[in-house]
């Protein structure tokens, strides 16, 4: 039986397997789309094949790319500006996830700690409910005869209605709030590590506890303010749903664009672009995040 | 005494010898965890300057607490404490002239060195010139001069723990907390670092309050213990009063080794006192009394017994035995004696000559002596 068993043990590659599998699934469902995906940005058509785009002259292969979307791309200010305020909405919720989520999750940290999977739980409550439905809330909350509006009339604080649906504030105010679980989880998770000492040594050395919040608490969270802002960055960018049922005309968002080309337009190649162009913005961020963990990671070692 | 003083401050540049001042008055103090657990409990004591004063005692005494307190980590349920006269009770931690070296250091990990050393000073209105010049002072105190740009994870544990004694030196602090200063060093490294810090701690003139749960650690850096046992003070003394004339059996038994009989005072006359025990009768030659009939045990330190094979003349202070275990530590050897009472006491023997000098071995009947001044009698 031992024999078997070593000799299984020996032969077969699991620690090889365990990992290929995840990579697998990432091949076959995120890196050949992309390509595919690439590969439709630089044909004329959608249904454009691979092999006519490549041609032979004297034996060899030349590989033709039409770079017509992207030069179209370029040349529309619409989809630089579109780009633009994605970035500048996703940075905004970001931030104001970040200043929220952050004491949120320093007190959530210092709590006592019968009290820490209770208040983890209350964050993570509101999963438990349709996504779209909780921003449809949202609308009904925000339109000039919704709730808020209303009560606050009826209180006598304001005549008329405040126009908040369609506007970047009812946008921003579905966007933190979707997002903002996902500042606090990593914020937690890092602030509840924080070893109480480095606090303590501070204070020994005469630092008042407002200064040793920014000079030792923040520095040493760094890694987990990077991840959170990076979890609410980057899926904010491509946001569709928050925008088309919060925004308003002057939210463009890439998402919005992006559907419009796809299913509107049904420019497909036009569509591709966008998603390869919005693609690369998500990387560069993600590529600093990296560099960050990785120098970590060796400054640990 | 008033006339002394002014002649004094008018020559301030004369070196004098002074009394022993004190810089730490701590009086009754009390700290009560979760309404009831006392984990120091009504502790008073004066440090005076210069002192190296060592908390000893095991885990769980109470040691750690006192000291936080005195940081001003841990509020006082009860009692006061007062630094060079002023009361600093209530005040928090960042605005006492204390300064810590902290269990396992605590270094800032995103600072480096010099950032480190540099942290408490940037905190005071200080030039950055003399900033710059306190620290590269700090690092050749410690002999750090070339790791100033590292990080501390990049340094050895001795280099870290060099790092938080300037980085704790550096304000200049009226008293320095040492929080087991040398646990985290193995014990080559510790016996090295023991004289190294008492030399620096010495050199800058600090006085010093130490929590360890080493006793060799206290004896070898204080110049003052206090034993601690349930957040009590069993017995304050110097390294020497504590481990020789040690005031009860608790403080006998954690000070290294002990054998502890169980007698009852049979004679007392104004030059001895004799002791009869179930093993034997002891025979005490130094200035104690009590009653007759009074039950006490009679602590012997092994190092203070001498094995022979021969039985000794005298009627007092021997025992005999069969030697049961031999345990060699290189520069002595301990030997367990079982006596006929089944009791088993431990003797040192110095291997003074490369032959194992008794040439006692297991299962051989062994006697063990001790002279007149050899034992401490102890009450409780």
């Amino acid at each position: 039986m031992t024999n078997i068993y070593n000799y299984l043990r020996n032969h077969i590659p699991s620690r090889q397997i365990v990992i290929g599998v995840p990579y697998l699934w990432f091949l076959l469902l995120a890196a050949i789309p992309i390509l595919i995906v690439l590969k439709i940005s630089m044909s004329e058509m959608e249904s454009t094949s691979v092999s006519s785009m490549i041609s032979w002259t004297q034996g060899w292969p030349t590989i033709k790319f039409n770079f017509a979307s992207y030069i179209f791309l370029s040349t529309d200010p619409l989809y630089f500006e579109t780009y633009l305020s994605s970035i500048k909405y996703a940075l905004i919720t970001t931030v104001i996830c970040l200043a929220i989520g952050y004491p949120f999750a320093y007190f959530m940290a210092r709590s006592p700690k019968h009290l820490q999977p209770m208040l983890l739980m209350l964050i993570m409550l509101p999963f438990w409910t349709s996504f779209l439905l909780r921003i449809y809330a949202w609308k009904t909350l925000m339109v000039n005869n919704g709730v808020i509006n209303n009560v606050l009339m009826s209180l006598g604080v304001i005549d008329d209605p405040i126009a908040m649906m369609n506007t970047p504030f009812s946008l921003l105010v579905g966007m933190v709030y979707s997002y903002l679980p996902f500042m606090i989880l990593p914020l937690y998770a890092n602030l509840s590590k924080l070893d109480i000492r480095f606090l303590e040594a501070a204070a020994d050395l005469g630092t008042s506890p407002f200064r040793t919040f920014w000079l030792v608490t923040i520095p040493l969270s760094k890694a987990g303010i990077i991840a959170g802002s990076m979890l609410v960055f980057i899926p904010a960018i491509g946001e569709y749903v928050i925008p088309e049922l919060l925004g308003g005309p002057d939210t463009l968002m890439i998402g919005r664009v992006l559907w419009d080309e796809f299913f509107s337009n049904n420019d497909w190649p036009m569509a591709s672009a966008v998603a390869v162009v919005m693609i690369l913005l998500i990387l560069l961020p993600m590529a600093i995040f990296n560099k960050y963990q990785s120098d970590q990671a060796e400054a640990k070692s | 005494m008033s006339t002394t003083a002014t002649t004094d401050s008018a020559k301030p540049s004369a070196i004098r010898k002074m009394a022993p001042q004190e810089l730490l008055r701590v009086e009754g103090i009390t700290k009560v965890y979760d309404g009831s657990v006392k984990a120091v409990d009504n502790i008073s004591l004066t440090v005076a300057t210069g002192e190296i004063f060592a908390l000893l005692g095991g885990s769980g005494c109470g040691k750690s607490t006192l000291l936080r307190m005195l940081a001003g980590f841990e509020k006082p349920t009860n009692g006061k404490i007062f630094l060079a006269g002023k009361d600093i009770t209530d005040l928090p931690a960042y605005k006492r002239p204390i300064n810590m070296m902290f269990q396992s250091y605590a270094l800032f990990p995103h600072l480096s060195v010099w950032e480190n050393i540099a942290f408490g000073l940037r905190r005071d209105d200080m030039a950055k010139g003399d900033i710059a010049e306190r620290v590269e002072s700090m690092l050749s105190l410690v002999q750090l001069d070339k790791f100033a740009k590292r990080k501390p994870h990049q340094l050895s544990g001795g280099q870290q723990q060099r790092v938080a004694l300037a980085r704790s030196l550096a304000k200049r602090p009226k008293l320095l907390l040492l929080d087991e200063p040398l646990g985290a060093l193995d014990k080559k490294l510790r016996e090295k670092t023991q004289l190294e810090l008492v030399n620096i701690i010495e050199e800058v003139g600090v006085t010093c309050v130490l929590v360890t749960h080493d006793q060799e650690e206290a004896m070898t850096m204080a110049s003052r213990i206090a034993v601690m046992s349930e957040g009590s003070f069993m017995q304050v003394g110097s390294p020497d009063e504590v481990y020789e004339m040690p005031n009860s059996r608790q403080v006998a038994d954690f000070i290294g080794n002990v054998n502890i009989f169980d007698g009852i005072i049979e004679e007392d006359e104004s030059d001895h006192v004799t002791i009869r025990c179930e093993e034997c009768l002891h025979y005490v030659g130094h200035g104690i009394s009590g009653n007759v009939g009074m039950s006490v045990g009679v602590a012997l330190r092994p190092e203070k017994i001498t094995l022979s094979k021969e039985q000794p003349q005298s009627e007092y202070n021997w025992c005999a035995g069969e030697v049961v275990e031999i345990v060699y530590f290189g520069a002595h050897t301990t030997y367990h004696l079982k006596l006929d009472s089944g009791k088993v006491i431990k003797a040192q023997e110095l291997n003074n000559t490369r032959d194992l000098s008794c040439g006692l071995t297991w299962g051989d009947r062994a006697y063990a002596h001790w002279n007149d001044m050899a034992m401490v009698v102890l009450t409780y």
